[in-house]
């Protein structure tokens, strides 16, 4: 049998069994989904990352490319508490470094102690502790990835959607987008240009944008420094939306913070207020880091009902409209399918753009 | 939508103050009634949530329910509880009295809902202002009328099944239908829904009676005719069969500001076809994709939206892989209610649906409940769940041998149980432990082929044994999947745990131990000592329940154990195997056993007398823990004890938790016989283990003396306490010899019983002769008892608790039926009416006789007959008996309460409390079950074959008797057309005087039946009432729902509540029925 054993901040080294071999570390975080482990997987936003699945089977429905969120599996190692042969072969496949037949629910309480932690992990026929400590030695803070947008992002612009002067345009800069948010922009007849996550403001005008959008990714808001100038540079200019990641960029160029949370929000089951419906709903999220103060420019529109962390904000001087949960779902509730229809709905108001009084 | 209207102008109103409480508001709770199948202890857990936390709004809160057996109906659980019929005559009395402003129909079960749609449709809850709080009336009506459910699901673009209904046309009736015109709409309505098989369905019946998956047309004739007679609205609904598709339910919460939330998702293992409360269930789902179980979350919420449900509700759906990433769904299904399954859900997430429910009912938002389990989130939430639960249903096969117990779209079980794993193998493992079933199959007798046709594709209560012996027999994965229809993954987990069991037999335990055995069982199965096996598995430790998969601390959270991995392998004592448990190992602790799964002979009584008892150890100052594993109870609710366990009842598994928790003592007393027979077993556990933890109240010897038929007897003979005549056989020839010494009729039956397994009244050698053959194999273990029959006795039931010293007896009951019907099917009433003062002494003096040789601690039950004024004991057993709810509420003193109180050490003396008898009469009436269970023999006999019991009290004996039929759902009619057939030997002959009086006390009030064909007549609906023991006229009566009484002494106390129909219904709460202080019947 195949050697495996995860080494946490710390010292404390978890033996299991082995599954797909290799060494790798990261910053060890846990989701509480019980499905949606194939989008999770290729969700970018776990980029840098050990995903630990607190519900202890995973796998159970097979793997389908129809279900992944972007081309590759994005943490960099896995572990549960029992991985299928189809998850297996093809985390296997993709040299991600797995390992089961381990208490997960140790490791997620260890998580909620002690916050988000560094990781090694070590799987092989002959790797010994040491070999997950000597990982776990090598492992960069996240806030330390400072070009971790450059490892998800696309190199250059793509294009989806319809080839249509009328249909509303997207300027999409992709920090680790998920597919569902573009597809979900397309269903809708948005056209969307996806651009790498450095975009300047020249190459984001020069596709003529109704809407710009900030994607979710991974990592630190503060690494994401081209993105954060974009934002302030064409807020009132052009009505903006960010999801995740988005609305910590879209924060911190309004005259907002970001903080790390101890160890964030990760599943489908986060409760979300809307202040104005009183209206709760069911969210998924894959955050470590939240909005702290929103700024002046900003009003919370919605809340996290377990924490009050900011869920949604609005501009007060400008057509901005960002959540920090995911609309697209996949995995997760659709419950929030609509905030695409509403940040669509911009889109229409922009013959006439918001002159901000105070500009 | 007005539904939708009405709700909101409904809770504008409540939120008339800007506040959503209750203020004082007077709301009426109305129960479920008695245990029957389909409708089980999930209601008083429900209920008993419920009263708690409308009280917690400020709320004033009245009760009613008809079943003594509950928590919900302990005087302290609302401000005024009112044992009662769940009948619109008795709770329109309680509305007049109390003027409540409002009803909370949605907990009750459908026994609840119907009775509220009768009080309104008599207009009842309109003349008294009373409002229908939480889901609307118009809601109901939606989900229960097919078609128009159809019709709503279809305006919001949900898919359901292919369906349509046959109905009578107005002033039409069954009798006149004649062949031809039936078979024309039934050719029509199954070219409707796209042809055989269909399924055909009865509206407006518990638990799914009387539908089922048909394929013949023959046979669906027939039940159109039969459903169509029992619907309440007169109609059949005729479905697409969408079986081979995967079954779920949704629980779903929603509230006044239309925030929605699941709860969780359950899969069935089962394919559709079979009924939900009879499958294999899984939560949360394992083989929906996200994006399937998402469509059917989103499906579920827009449904609720819809139909402006407030609370909780259920909902149920087909899915199937179409190839599609998401595979298709139908919705086939809502309650909108709290249900069997809320009850699942809640115990599987704690999430407490009942207590949600009941303040979303007053107005109170999701977001602005406390979720108690973690302290700091709400119940505006969905919980995370980071285990695999399992429930198995639990059948009363053994009690039926001529009822086929195919597993059908109909329920037939009584009960459940529930488990909690780390892996699915785990849980499986432990939920079918928990069931306490054991198929009644040698599977080295059953060839290849019967185990494929009679054990594999035909669906069962031993099918899952049947994989594990077919996986053992070397079937492959794939075969098995064929035949059963059981989802591969499924099938799979049912391999790796025969693999796990062959590893074991090879001496390799570590994958049995993960996969869920225990070590005593991987022990037999390789030939070696526990020891051994302890040494070298995996140990068990204790993880949380916690709705929040471990991303949040919790405040109150339950327990369940798991096996640590193969690469933590050994031994866990003392704190190591404490894990998660947040118990306080440092005080003194107290562990109850609970019942386990309801079943016939072991019903909700149990576990009210271990809630009572966990209350009484918590009054006292001690850290009370439950060890239990049914997802219907109180007890395993989450705030009972202060330890929950939901672990199967084994006494490695009980010795584990004593052991995490540093219990000081475990009380096996309280919990049936589920928790009885682990006592000797784990008193040995402990003494292997080393534990300082003792097993409290009466020792275990004493016990074992009580159950073991000779010992008994010798200690009975040196007490010079009378007993039938009687004694052990081990071969039949001895059997021959007892019953020719004490002379016919004799009682026979196995040792050790179990409420009354395979016991008979035999009157000479043939029937001794076919019943030793037939019935049960005699051999040198297993021998039978052959025992004088007390015919004609009046026969008592006596509950007290002793000290060692003192006893207090609680009260003394007389049976309303003679010897011969097993004491837990007779009717018995309290207090006693036709025993003398001197007989009574007798009595009590007897019981206390008994108590002290026992050196009982704890309470005890004695059954005893009286012939002539001579008293014989029967049986005595220190332990919780099923009459002790019964006596606590007739008589207001808490027995159980108070013998958990006097095993934690107080005496008798220092409780204060004396004997109490009610100044009223108090019947304890049973509920049947043979209508869910086709074939079965309908007659009372010594075998007992009740499901539940409700309780009547009035003035007199008749009144009270009238009410406790009332109770039951078979009302005695006060006139019409009457079979009156004495013609059974047990009945007196209709030539003597007392015969003559039954018959002419009937025609005072009925006709009677003057027609040739008795059963056509009943068919035909000609026959109101039936008293008789033809066996074949009883079962068409039990399929016509008509009321019958099948022994002299039913039909005679029947006569009694005849001659008292006149007499007002009196309705009263239980606590202002009168009682006095007893002096009677005390030893001079």
């Amino acid at each position: 049998m195949t050697a495996a054993y995860v080494a946490l901040e710390g010292g404390h080294v978890i033996e299991g069994r082995g599954r797909a071999p290799g060494t790798a570390n990261g910053e060890i975080v846990f989701t509480t989904a019980y499905t949606g482990y194939e989008e999770s997987l290729t969700d970018p936003s776990y980029e840098e990352q050990v995903l630990t699945f607190s519900y202890p089977l995973i796998g159970n429905y097979g793997v389908r490319e129809e279900r992944f969120e972007s081309d590759r599996i994005h943490p960099r190692a896995v572990v549960a508490r029992e991985l299928t042969e189809s998850v297996t072969d093809w985390l296997e496949s993709e040299g991600v470094p797995a390992m089961d037949h381990l208490d997960t629910r140790e490791i997620v309480t260890d998580i909620r102690e002690g916050g988000a932690m560094k990781c090694g992990i070590a799987v092989g026929e002959s790797v010994t502790e040491e070999d997950a400590l000597a990982e776990l030695d090598d492992c960069v803070a996240m806030s330390d990835h400072a070009e971790i947008g450059a490892q998800v992002s696309v190199g250059e612009a793509e294009e989806y959607g319809p080839d249509d002067p009328e249909a509303p345009s997207v300027a999409l800069i992709d920090c680790g987008v998920k597919g569902s948010i573009i597809s979900s922009l397309v269903e809708r007849g948005a056209s969307v240009s996806v651009l790498p996550y450095d975009a300047t403001t020249e190459d984001v005008l020069e596709t003529d944008p109704d809407l710009l959008f900030i994607s979710n990714g991974p990592g630190d808001p503060a690494n994401y420094e081209a993105a954060v100038a974009l934002v302030s540079e064409l807020t009132g200019e052009v009505p903006i939306a960010g999801i995740c990641l988005g609305q910590q960029i879209v924060a911190r160029a309004l005259g907002g913070t970001t903080e790390k949370m101890a160890f964030g929000h990760r599943g489908v089951n986060q409760p979300v207020l809307d202040l104005d419906s009183k209206r709760v709903v069911m969210t998924t999220q894959n955050h470590g880091y939240t909005v702290g103060d929103p700024g002046d420019r900003l009003a919370v529109a919605q809340v996290n009902v377990n924490d009050d962390t900011p869920e949604g904000l609005v501009g007060t001087d400008a057509d901005v409209i960002t959540r920090q949960y995911h609309p697209e779902a996949n995995p997760g509730p659709h419950d929030s399918l609509t905030f695409f229809d509403d940040v669509l709905a911009m889109t229409d108001a922009q013959s006439q753009p918001t002159v901000p009084a105070d500009d | 939508m007005s539904e939708l209207g009405t709700n909101r102008e409904m809770s504008a109103d409540i939120q008339g103050d800007g506040d959503a409480t209750a203020d004082g508001r007077t709301i009426l709770l109305i129960g479920s009634g008695p245990i029957q199948i389909g409708q089980a202890a999930e209601f008083d857990y429900s209920g008993a949530q419920a009263c708690r936390a409308l009280q917690e709004e400020g709320a004033r809160v009245v009760l009613v329910n008809s079943n003594p057996a509950t928590i919900m109906t302990d005087p302290e659980m609302a401000d005024r509880v009112y044992i009662e019929p769940i009948t619109t005559e008795a709770i329109g009395e309680i509305i007049r009295k109390e003027e409540p402003d409002g009803v909370i129909a949605g907990l009750g079960g459908q026994t609840g809902l119907n009775v509220t749609a009768e009080l309104a449709e008599e207009g009842v809850l309109e003349e008294y202002d009373v409002e229908i709080m939480g889901t609307p009336l118009e809601t109901i009506y939606a989900t229960e009328d097919r078609d128009l459910f159809r019709q709503r699901m279809e305006s919001i673009g949900q898919p359901v099944p292919a369906s349509t209904t046959i109905s009578l046309d107005e002033g039409e009736s069954v009798s006149e239908l004649t062949e031809a015109d039936l078979e024309e709409r039934v050719e029509e309505a199954v070219d409707e829904v796209g042809g055989l098989p269909v399924i055909a369905r009865t509206t407006y019946t518990l638990g799914g009676s009387g539908s089922g998956v048909v394929s013949e047309f023959d046979e669906l004739l027939s039940r159109v005719r039969k459903g169509l007679r029992l619907s309440r609205n007169s109609e059949v609904l005729i479905t697409e069969s969408i079986a081979g598709w995967v079954e779920y339910e949704y629980e779903v919460m929603r509230d006044a500001d239309d925030s929605c939330i699941i709860i969780c998702n359950m899969e069935n293992i089962d394919p559709m076809g079979i009924h939900t409360g009879e499958s294999t269930v899984v939560t949360p789902s394992q083989i929906v994709p996200d994006e399937g179980h998402q469509e059917m979350r989103t499906a579920a919420l827009d449904v609720i939206r819809e139909l402006g449900i407030q609370g909780g509700c259920n909902i149920q759906f087909a899915w199937r892989d179409d190839g599609t990433p998401g595979g298709e769904y139908r919705v086939v299904e809502v309650n909108p209610r709290v249900s069997r399954s809320s009850a699942l859900a809640s115990k599987a997430t704690g999430y407490p649906i009942a207590r949600v429910t009941a303040k979303v009912a007053l107005g109170k938002r999701l977001h602005e409940i406390t979720n108690e389990i973690t302290g700091e989130t709400t119940a505006a939430f969905e919980p995370a769940i980071d285990y695999v639960v399992t429930k198995v249903p639990r059948w009363p096969k053994d009690k039926f041998e001529d009822v086929d117990f195919e597993l059908t779209t109909a329920m037939k079980s009584t009960g459940e149980a529930m488990a909690i794993g780390r892996t699915f193998e785990e849980s499986l493992l432990k939920a079918l432990r928990s069931s306490e079933y054991d198929p009644d199959v040698e599977w080295a007798d059953v060839s290849d082929d019967e185990l494929e046709e009679q054990y594999l594709e035909r669906p069962s209560p031993d099918r899952p044994y049947a994989m594990f012996e077919a996986f053992e027999r070397g079937y492959d994965l794939e075969k098995v999947v064929s035949l059963s229809g059981i989802f591969e993954w499924y099938a799979e987990r049912f391999e790796r745990i025969a693999d796990s069991t062959r590893a074991a037999q090879d001496g390799d335990f570590t994958e049995a131990a993960i996969a869920g055995h225990t070590n005593a069982s991987i022990a037999t199965t390789a030939g070696t000592d526990v020891d051994t096996v302890e040494s070298e598995v995996p140990g068990r430790t204790y993880k949380q329940v916690d709705t929040c998969a471990g991303e949040f601390a919790a405040q109150t959270p339950y327990y369940y154990s798991a096996r640590k991995s193969e690469f933590d392998s050994g031994p866990l004592l003392g704190a190591a195997a404490a894990g998660e448990l947040e118990v306080d190992r440092d005080v003194e602790s107290v562990i109850v056993v609970g019942g386990g799964p309801i079943r016939i002979g072991q019903g909700v009584e149990f576990d009210y007398c271990s809630v009572h008892a966990v209350q009484a150890l918590r009054e006292q100052g001690i850290d009370a823990h439950v060890v239990n594993n049914n997802p219907e109870t109180v007890s395993t609710d989450y705030d009972t004890s202060d330890g929950l366990f939901f672990e199967p009842i084994t006494a490695e598994e009980v010795a584990d938790v004593a052991e995490a928790a540093d219990a000081d003592g475990v009380m096996v007393q309280f919990g049936g016989q589920t928790s009885v027979n682990i006592g000797e077993p784990l008193q040995d556990e402990i003494d292997r283990r080393g534990l300082d933890c003792a097993v409290m109240g009466t020792s275990v010897e004493a016990m074992d003396l009580a159950e073991d038929r000779d010992r008994f007897n010798a200690l009975m003979d040196e007490l010079g306490i009378a007993q039938p005549d009687g004694g052990a056989a081990y071969s039949e020839n001895e059997a021959m010899e007892l019953a020719h010494g004490i002379g016919y009729p004799v009682l026979v039956r196995p040792s050790y019983v179990l409420g009354g397994r395979a016991m008979e009244v035999v009157y000479d050698d043939e029937e001794l002769e076919r019943y030793i053959e037939e019935a049960v194999r005699v051999s040198p273990d297993k021998p039978i008892l052959v025992d004088e029959f007390l015919e004609d006795a009046v026969e008592l039931d006596v509950d007290a608790v002793a000290d060692g010293e003192d006893v207090l007896i609680g009260g003394i009951m007389e049976h309303v039926e003679s010897a011969g019907v097993h004491s837990g099917d007779s009717a018995c009433m309290i207090p006693p009416r036709s025993l003398s003062e001197d007989t009574l002494a007798r009595v009590r003096e007897v019981t206390e006789e008994i108590a002290s040789a026992l050196d009982t601690v704890g309470l005890l039950n004695v059954q005893l007959a009286v012939r002539d004024g001579d008293v014989f004991v029967l049986e005595a057993n220190p332990r919780s008996s099923r009459t002790v709810p019964f006596i606590s509420k007739a008589t207001g003193v808490p027995i159980a309460k108070l013998a958990a109180r006097v095993m934690a050490g107080e005496s008798i003396d220092e409780l204060g409390v004396d004997e109490r008898i009610p100044e009223q009469t108090s019947i304890k009436e049973v509920v049947l079950p043979f209508d869910r269970l086709p074939g079965s023999d309908p007659r009372l006999g010594p075998e007992m074959k009740s499901t539940g019991e409700v309780m009547g009290s009035a003035d007199g004996f008749g009144k009270a008797y009238d009410k406790a039929q009332d109770a039951t759902g078979k009302p005695i009619p006060d006139s019409g057309t009457a079979i009156i057939d004495l013609s059974d030997g047990k009945f007196p002959d209709p030539d003597t005087e007392e015969g003559d009086r039954l018959v002419a006390g009937f025609t005072d009030h009925f006709e009677l039946c003057e027609e040739v064909d008795l059963v056509r007549a009943v068919r035909e609906g000609k026959v109101d009432l039936i008293v008789s023991r033809d066996r074949d006229l009883l079962e068409v009566a039990v399929e016509e729902e008509i009321t019958y009484f099948s022994t002299p002494a039913s039909a005679a106390a029947a006569l009694e509540a005849l001659e008292a129909k006149e007499e007002p219904i009196d309705v009263q709460a239980v606590s202002d029925r009168p009682k006095r202080s007893a002096e009677w019947g005390r030893s001079p």
